[in-house]
């Protein structure tokens, strides 16, 4: 038997979900020049609140996977207007943000009993609440400056462990599974002795209608329009009446959306759900992007496919242990070959 | 919370006798280091429920007439330096006469030559590497290694599945994982059997299909794999996942409810060696799981067995021994010979390494099962 048109398949469903992640790795990029690399957290945050839905609240997978994915888009929003913004425009809606962080904390920090747990919580999520009110009504902030470039990048790396320790706090460090029947897993046999899954099916039909998606909402919808223009010149889009911190939040919660996508698909389809899942996706989407070009769309998709296919073949012809050696060579070459990434341009035009 | 109960019976101890010999007064002082916390707990929790319930039996079957046997209970919290400092702490402040544990073989090689060069008693309940008996003659342990277990599991299945070509599957980065797939790839050496696909993964690949896919094409009558137990649900999901119904032949990661729990339907049919199977129908097994399940609400798993039989060994010898110094105790221990245990008969070997029949088991409606 080839081996040669299961693996195209194998490498066509992941690389389908990896095009998701890193599209919203290249959203965020693309707008706002942020290397976010808490991303790969808020993929994993995807899969556990999928796995909270349909194990805790027992909701259908229908109303579970929507769900996830609006929570990993909120938990972006948060993300920015915790870790992000402040190092941009400081207003008092951001301290209360800050409080409600810490009460958060402290709900982890001591072992409380399930109830007190649960109040700590309801506290933190309300003080969250105003804050986030408190920011978006504010136009008096305590400072305001330009940004050094590095300073997001090493605030995500933060962020990123703390929703990583969060989830371990949360969850415990070991692997959880969505309870049988969550999803039809058997296996169905198309001719040439190809084996699919439906849960396969499911990933690579939500992943390519994601992406038709989000083309469509950049490119037709006044939101889209609003996100393409603050990733052309924020000052510009500012002068011209934009609501930039508005824009800035969709854009985060587009990103969410996707990472928690992601997540909850590729979550589903292992069915191994655990707090570090987000490491490995997270370096395999950076690559992404660097090859496809730094916010270029068209370009993350492509190079999703092609990373995804090197890992698969790397594996399937080589051996497992080269996969990564193979994955960022091409990264390397890219980089010596084409700075600019594959679909980039020099003077890139983002987003 | 292990912890404060740890020291609270360790202050409890040093008030109640802060300079009794060891074999003196009522009690005999026996030592346990576990890993309670840290990423052995896992492990460690059950070994310390079934040490607990063991030494709770014993001294209630008045087996020592007047006397019972005290258990100092230490956290090596999984690392090394933990179980250095448990072993001093139990040799010098508590005088222990022996010593259960620790429970990885890594703090043991650290910690076992203090216990060697004090002249007191180790059982190791779960260490399955090299290494550790040679530490001394202070040194035992209880456990089947790896060696012993798996060229069974080789033997027994082959003659009831009859292959002949295999793929075989392990973890690459990991110690363990690795000298399990030296040890199968010997037994299926010297059984005859041919390899027809060799294929490697690392700790926290989500993704085996591409392996899985190249070993369906290569159409094996049979596939052994060396992976812990994440990892094993994994395959045996994705394997199933890619329609493939051969055999899965598994080492230790295999032998582990977290399997099942993981896996669900797809771990049906998972073969995998063992030392011990909860199935067993000797008497002490017919008491022991309904005991341990009566007292902490599941079920034991091999490390509770391999703790539970280490403190009845310990207890046989402190009965045969003629006084209770570790001198005698060491000298009971490396003589007992057909001791029934529910590991089964048991025996140690001139190394001081254990003697038993391992057995083979295989999931069937979620349970392990015996394989026949």
């Amino acid at each position: 038997m080839d081996q040669l048109p299961q693996q195209l398949l194998n490498s066509a469903w992941q690389g389908a979900a990896l095009a998701v992640f890193a599209l919203g790795y290249a959203l965020v990029f693309g707008s706002l020049g942020i290397v976010n690399l808490a991303h790969g957290a808020v993929y994993m945050w995807g899969a556990l609140l999928a796995f909270l839905c349909v194990s805790t609240f027992g909701w259908p997978l229908w109303i579970a996977l929507p769900a996830a994915v609006a929570g990993a888009g909120l938990l972006a929003v948060l993300l920015e207007r915790i870790a992000f913004k402040p190092l941009r425009s400081l207003t008092a809606g951001s301290l209360v943000l800050w409080a409600g962080f810490l009460v958060l904390l402290a709900a982890f920090t001591v072992r409380w009993s399930a109830e007190v747990r649960w109040a700590i919580l309801a506290i933190a999520a309300v003080l969250a609440l105003i804050g986030l009110a408190i920011d978006a009504r504010t136009t008096r902030v305590l400072w305001q400056r330009d940004m050094p470039r590095l300073a997001p990048m090493i605030a995500s790396i933060g962020a990123s462990l703390v929703l990583v320790s969060l989830a371990q706090a949360a969850f415990g460090a070991q692997a959880m599974r969505l309870p049988p029947g969550t999803f039809p897993d058997a296996p169905v046999r198309l001719p040439g002795d190809l084996v699919i899954t439906p849960i396969q099916v499911l990933v690579l039909a939500v992943a390519l209608a994601l992406m038709v998606a989000l083309n469509m909402l950049l490119a037709r919808t006044s939101i889209g329009r609003a996100i393409r223009a603050v990733a052309w010149s924020e000052r510009t889009s500012r002068l011209l009446g934009i609501n930039v911190d508005r824009v800035i939040s969709s854009t985060f919660f587009l990103s969410g959306g996707l990472a928690g996508a992601a997540g909850a698909l590729l979550g589903l389809a292992y069915n191994r759900i655990q707090p570090l899942m987000g490491e490995d996706v997270e370096l395999a989407g950076l690559t992404v992007i660097v090859i496809g070009g730094l916010g270029s769309i068209r370009g993350v998709v492509v190079a999703a496919f092609l990373v995804g296919a090197l890992r698969v073949f790397s594996v399937a012809y080589l051996d497992s242990s080269l996969r990564d050696a193979f994955v960022f060579g091409l990264l390397i070459l890219v980089l010596v070959v084409r700075p600019q990434g594959l679909f980039g341009r020099a003077a890139a035009v983002r987003a | 919370m292990l912890i404060a109960a740890a020291t609270a019976v360790v202050l409890a101890g040093c008030g109640g006798a802060p300079d009794s010999q060891p074999g003196q007064g009522n009690e005999i002082v026996v030592g346990a280091v576990w890993s309670l916390t840290g990423h052995a707990a896992l492990y460690g929790t059950p070994q310390k429920n079934a040490a607990d319930l063991a030494v709770e039996e014993i001294n209630a079957s008045g087996r020592f007439g007047g006397r019972t046997i005290r258990l100092v209970t230490e956290d090596d919290r999984s690392t090394q330096e933990g179980a250095i400092a448990a072993v001093d702490k139990l040799t010098s402040r508590d005088r222990v006469v022996a010593i259960l544990g620790p429970t990885l073989s890594n703090s043991a090689k650290a910690a076992d030559p203090i216990a060697q060069e004090r002249r007191v008693v180790v059982l190791a309940v779960s260490n399955t590497a090299d290494g550790i008996v040679e530490i001394g003659d202070y040194v035992f342990r209880n456990s089947l290694p790896e060696r012993v277990v798996q060229p069974n599991t080789i033997r027994t299945t082959l003659s009831a599945l009859r292959y002949k070509r295999v793929a075989v599957l392990y973890g690459d980065d990991d110690a363990f994982t690795k000298s399990g797939y030296d040890v199968f790839e010997r037994a299926l050496d010297e059984a005859g059997i041919e390899v027809i696909s060799t294929q490697t993964f690392q700790k926290n690949d989500n993704d085996l299909l591409p392996q899985l896919t190249r070993i369906k094409s290569a159409a094996p009558d049979a596939i052994v794999v060396s992976a812990l137990g994440e990892e094993a649900a994994l395959i045996m999901t994705q394997a199933r996942q890619l329609g493939m119904t051969m055999p899965i032949i598994g080492g230790n990661g295999f032998n582990s409810p977290k399997l099942v729990e993981l896996a669900g339907r797809a771990a049906e049919g998972a073969i995998s060696g063992a030392a011990w199977f909860i199935g067993n129908e000797r008497p002490e097994n017919q008491k022991f799981v309904p005991a341990y399940r009566a007292r902490y609400g599941i079920d034991p798993d091999q490390f509770a067995a391999q703790a539970y039989a280490g403190v009845y060994l310990l207890a046989e010898a402190i009965t045969r021994a003629n006084e209770t110094t570790p001198a005698a105790i060491r000298d009971a221990l490396a003589s007992l010979r057909g001791v029934s245990t529910v590991l089964g008969e048991f025996s140690f070997d001139e190394q001081r390494n254990p003697v038993h029949d391992p057995v083979v088991q295989m999931v069937r409606d979620g349970r392990f099962e015996l394989f026949r």
